[in-house]
């Protein structure tokens, strides 16, 4: 494995199964992925192209079918591979009883952080996500930005290597996902790799260094955002398909 | 460590915010607090009524809370997803999983040390109302006191978390519950008797001891099923398993002012720990050959 690599597949491929074991869908079929130290990764593709299945072999929370992952050079089961890690899931996912204080806390005491380091570093995170006013109020009645900015914080309160964002734009409106774009280029300058889903192409093509578009479980395409010559949308489309606006002419009539 | 305290403390405060622990557990208090009211019933003894009703109300309400409690805060972290994102950082699934059933435990403690403390103070206060109604033959009088307990054990509570709730902005239903495990220490260190408590806390603890077993049955069940499948399972175990409960007659062992056997102790705890040690190993299989989608 390059030494530079924070993150590795080869030939992963991840098949669901029912109850009896029959298999239902290849979500991820034979992928090899590499998101080396200090880059901005973009995982791309439609909806069902398996970013998030690919985005949870790496975190462990999937086994791969065949194939080996690899996370800083360990198998991601390991907790010393994981600890390395911060997560923001596509869906906020967060305890609804938790204020959004406790909840930092909560992922800050995961992180290991001892109780006066922990509570600096809600102080900070909270106002880096501009919740100190309603830091207090239980997690369970926020608006899914404002749980979408407790979950990033959350993400960031064990300072990790690797920051894994799926679909981190997800349910904000125009100036939060300015502000997020802006951090996630903040975090790259200060060396931390990030490795992100989205299929909001503009974010992508904001924000990565380098991007695979995903289809059906395969990767079509990979390289640098600067290389393509063209624009990331015009790539896209050529890649995984264009709309039929015939079809949808018609559909409308 | 402060990985698990975090997961621990998280689950115990989600199992003690649920509205049914509340319930359950006034309900629990309200039993054992009004039961020395029924001094018409004595069955022989001023305090066994009291007793009884204490000893109930920890086998049932603990199994309840056990069991709701457990299945509800597993398939919540399960089905939401916080289970994935705690996963997904620098914690086993091993961990994650007995970390939660502490907590699962630390609430059921509370529910039974709340509900022990009470059924002390209220046995207690049997004891003495018995040898007042024996002197002066009249039981009337002691309906008062027993209703003024009753109210204050299980309504002042709610009523100053309430109040703290409105003005304060603190949790009503948790700080409900520690109200009045407040309250219950208060009453039981007012009217402390140690023979009575040596008498009675071994007989409480083999009471509440059913609970850890289906506390850790339904954590198993709930991390590989479903919550209908799940709760059914639990079910099917605790059919099998409730007609060993005939093995310990606790209101008969305790009965005339005596202790229960060592025996009984012994009995149970080889009964329990092979069997939640069984359930706590098939809950960590469980959860670490699944997938977390």
């Amino acid at each position: 494995m390059n030494d530079d690599a924070v993150v590795s597949l080869e030939g992963v491929t991840k098949r669901f199964r029912d109850f009896w074991l029959r298999p239902i869908v290849a979500a991820v079929d034979g992928l090899d992925l590499t998101v080396r130290r200090g880059e901005v990764f973009g995982l791309l593709g439609p909806n069902g192209s398996g970013k998030s299945t690919t985005i949870k072999m790496i975190l462990g929370l999937l086994a791969p079918t065949s194939g080996k992952v690899r996370l800083f050079g360990l198998s991601p089961r390991t907790v010393a591979a994981r600890a390395r890690l911060g997560y923001l899931p596509e869906l906020s996912y967060l305890h609804p009883f938790l204020t959004a204080r406790e909840t930092i806390m909560y992922y800050a005491g995961l992180c290991n952080l001892d109780r006066a380091c922990a509570a600096s570093r809600t102080r900070e995170l909270l106002a880096m996500v501009k919740l100190e006013d309603v830091a207090s109020r239980p997690v369970g009645g926020f608006s899914k930005g404002m749980a979408r900015r407790v979950a990033l914080a959350s993400a960031l309160v064990g300072r990790p290597e690797l920051l894994v964002l799926d679909e981190p734009t997800s349910g904000l409106d125009p100036v939060s996902t300015k502000e997020v774009k802006t951090l996630v280029k903040a975090l790259a300058r200060s060396g931390m790799t990030v490795l992100m889903t989205s299929h909001l192409l503009a974010d992508a093509e904001d924000v990565c260094d380098r991007v695979m578009i995903l289809n059906r479980g395969k990767s079509v395409a990979e390289g640098r955002v600067a290389d393509l010559g063209e624009s990331l949308e015009d790539f896209f489309l050529a890649k995984v398909g264009n709309v039929d606006e015939f079809v949808l002419a018609d559909f409308l009539s | 460590m402060r990985r698990g305290r975090a997961i621990a403390c998280a689950t115990a405060f989600e199992i003690l915010g649920e509205p049914l622990v509340l319930l359950v557990l006034v309900g629990s208090v309200a039993l054992a607090a009004l039961a020395p009211a029924l001094h018409y019933h004595q069955f022989g003894e001023p305090s066994r009524m009291a007793r009884d009703a204490g000893l109930s109300a920890l086998l049932i309400g603990g199994a309840v809370i056990a069991f709701s409690g457990t299945l509800r805060t597993f398939r919540r972290e399960l089905e939401s997803g916080t289970a994935q994102v705690a996963l997904a950082l620098s914690v086993s699934r091993r961990a994650f999983f007995l970390w939660k059933c502490l907590g699962c435990a630390t609430a059921c403690g509370a529910f039974a040390v709340t509900v022990s403390l009470v059924s002390l103070t209220v046995v207690r206060g049997a004891e003495i109302g018995g040898a007042i109604a024996a002197e002066h033959g009249d039981v009337a009088r002691l309906w008062g006191p027993s209703l003024a307990l009753a109210v204050s054990a299980a309504v002042a509570p709610l009523l100053a978390a309430a109040a703290l709730n409105r003005f304060a902005r603190f949790r009503f239903v948790v700080t409900s519950n520690a109200l009045s495990a407040a309250v219950a220490l208060c009453g039981a260190a007012y009217r402390f008797d140690a023979s009575l408590a040596a008498r009675l806390l071994p007989a409480m603890a083999l009471a509440a001891m059913p609970s850890l077993f289906i506390l850790s049955a339904t954590a198993a069940f709930a991390v590989r099923f479903k919550s209908n499948a799940a709760a059914s399972l639990v079910a099917l175990v605790a059919a099998a398993a409730l007609p060993a409960l005939g093995n310990y007659c606790l209101s008969d062992a305790l009965a005339d002012g005596a202790s229960i056997p060592w025996s009984y102790f012994a009995m149970a705890s080889l009964a329990l720990v092979p069997a939640v040690a069984a359930a706590l190993a098939a809950g960590v299989a469980f959860i670490n050959e699944r997938d977390l989608q």
